[in-house]
């Protein structure tokens, strides 16, 4: 096997592209992924800054950069900016260069910002994932920390290196978000492993104690009941109960399906929420509102009597 | 694609050298892996030191995990090895092709063409992988786990577009002269299987080497005798095996 544990390149580490010959200067490092390590870089000379991977292996690496640019044709905003070879001593490594999202990872963002985010991001990442489904591939890997939201909720998926195409086996997986962990069907890729993945996600965000719980059981009774039934405890669920039902039972015809369902039942509704919840006027400007009606009153009286 | 995989917990201490046997499985084109599976304590430099060369020896990969990661870990080692395998195949190609040479000395056009060649070849052939269980005494509260392991694995393997198939061994057997016996033939579904693992009798010896042996002895002879159409009319060749093993 040839994992390397080549350490982190400290900032300041120039990157230079084998065949297009581009020059990138590492700023730090922004994470690991299973097949190699993410860094913060800005073109030298060039403005802007990007995400660049630097893969353990060629082969895995490339395999990410095929998807990648299979997929660049589909997408409105391609992800990928380009792939090329760095010198690292007397080795070759092999890294692309991705468009850099500046966010969190989508269960910090809801645990900051509150779960009545989840309607619009959910709808945010639906659409991002139909449009995945259209060009006939599944992400596999799906779960929080490849989800980054940014400030004000858009939201982009980051880490391809599970994805794969429809009928082939799925790649990179997390138990949690598992449809195999949960006794629930295959491990081939199609748009409702995703679903599945997704309506996980969403009851670990809503509640996250539960899904462990759930998931610390004997795993040949692990399944999909043992979800339903802790969605039917916690009221929380209540909107989302009917969709996530039915992603988990895999009854989507695709992603448009699930999407326009999610538009429908959830995102719909929670914009109506939002508009129904009562203005208050608060204390202190009734009770100004009080002083200065009594002061124009007596001001009438002092007004008449004179 | 041939594989063995190896779950163990320490040292071989019974006959052939391990390492030996797994050279002989390489020589064979089948492919070892192994897992050293702890719980508490070290595995001891010896049984570390072991597991490593086994591996190498095999042409495989070797890792030393708790049983919580068991799954994923020979799920992932099972992938990789796949990968690996055709890779080599295909470098062996490209060396064919180009004199002197590999994978990274393409340009980034045609080695894109090569990786997509190596995922289809990957995911396509047919892949048979063995696994050889260590059920000596230490091993035995962990046997739920790897068989909830070997489980998961074979939910992966149904999940390729290729035909895959798993068979299942335990070591050492209930008397001196048997080293492997076998729980599982080979089989694409494990639904039917209730329990691999039914009356163990734990005996002190622990023979990794002539397990390996046996287990390389099966392939061999399910390649002799049914010339690669394992994949084909399997029935009758199963109840062969199988009574040629137990």
């Amino acid at each position: 096997m040839t994992t390397s544990s080549s350490p982190a390149y400290p900032p300041g580490t120039v990157i230079t592209g084998k065949w297009g010959r581009s020059r990138y200067i590492v700023e730090r490092l922004l994470g690991k992924g299973a097949n190699g390590k993410v860094y913060l870089v800005r073109p030298s000379g060039g403005r802007g800054r990007y995400a660049l991977k630097v893969g353990y292996d060629a082969l895995d690496l490339q395999s990410e950069i095929n998807v990648l640019n299979a997929l660049k044709e589909q997408m409105p905003d391609p992800y990928l900016v380009e792939a090329d070879d760095h010198l690292e001593g007397s080795r070759e490594v092999t890294f692309y260069v991705m468009r850099y999202i500046e966010g969190s990872p989508l269960h910090r963002f809801i645990r900051a910002r509150g779960t009545e985010w989840l309607a619009l991001i959910g709808l945010k990442l639906l659409e991002k994932l139909s449009v995945l489904h259209a060009s006939g591939y599944a992400f596999g890997d799906l779960k929080p920390d490849n989800v980054m939201v940014s400030a004000y909720g858009r939201v982009e998926l980051i880490d391809y290196g599970g994805v794969s195409r429809f009928g082939r086996s799925v790649k990179q997986f997390t138990e949690w978000y598992d449809r195999g962990y949960w006794n629930a069907g295959s491990r081939t890729g199609d748009g409702s492993y995703d679903l599945f993945s997704f309506a996980v996600m969403c009851i670990g965000l809503l509640d996250e104690k539960a899904l462990r719980e759930a998931s610390c059981q004997l795993p040949q009774t692990r399944s999909v009941s043992d979800l339903q039934q802790l969605m039917r405890r916690n009221p929380v669920f209540k909107p989302y109960a009917a969709w996530l039902n039915k992603a988990l039972a895999g009854d989507f015809a695709d992603s448009r399906e699930a999407l326009n369902e999610w538009k429908r039942r959830i995102y719909e509704a929670s914009e109506r929420h939002v508009r129904q919840i009562p203005v208050r006027t608060p204390r202190w400007l009734k009770n100004a509102f009080g002083i200065s009606a009594a002061v124009l009153a007596c001001a009438i009286y002092l007004f008449l009597r004179s | 694609m041939k594989q063995i995989l190896l779950i163990t917990d320490g040292c071989s201490n019974v006959g052939t050298s391990p390492v030996l046997a797994a050279a002989h499985a390489l020589q064979d084109g089948i492919v070892v892996n192994v897992v050293g599976v702890l719980d508490y304590g070290t595995i001891g430099e010896l049984g570390g030191l072991e597991i490593q060369e086994i591996a190498k020896a095999g042409g495989g990969i070797h890792r030393i995990v708790g049983t919580p990661q068991l799954a994923q870990t020979i799920q992932m080692m099972t992938r990789k090895t796949v990968v690996q395998t055709i890779q080599q195949a295909v470098n062996k190609e490209i060396q064919h092709i180009l004199g002197d040479g590999s994978l990274e000395d393409l340009p980034p056009a045609k080695r894109s063409q090569v990786v997509e060649v190596v995922d289809e070849l990957a995911e396509t052939s047919p892949l048979q992988v063995a696994l050889l269980i260590d059920a000596s005494a230490s091993m035995k509260p962990k046997l739920a786990a790897v068989e909830e392991a070997i489980r998961d694995l074979m939910l992966s393997l149904k999940a390729r577009a290729g035909s895959s198939k798993l068979s299942v061994f335990h070591f050492p057997g209930k008397h001196s002269g048997e080293d492997a016996v076998m729980d599982v033939n080979w089989t694409s579904d494990l639904d039917g299987v209730r329990s691999m693992f039914g009356r163990l009798q734990m005996r002190g010896a622990t023979p990794t080497g002539p397990a390996l042996l046996k287990v390389i002895e099966f392939y061999r002879y399910g390649t002799l005798e049914g010339n690669q159409s394992w994949q084909g009319h399997s029935s009758q060749e199963e109840g062969m095996l199988g009574d040629y093993v137990v």
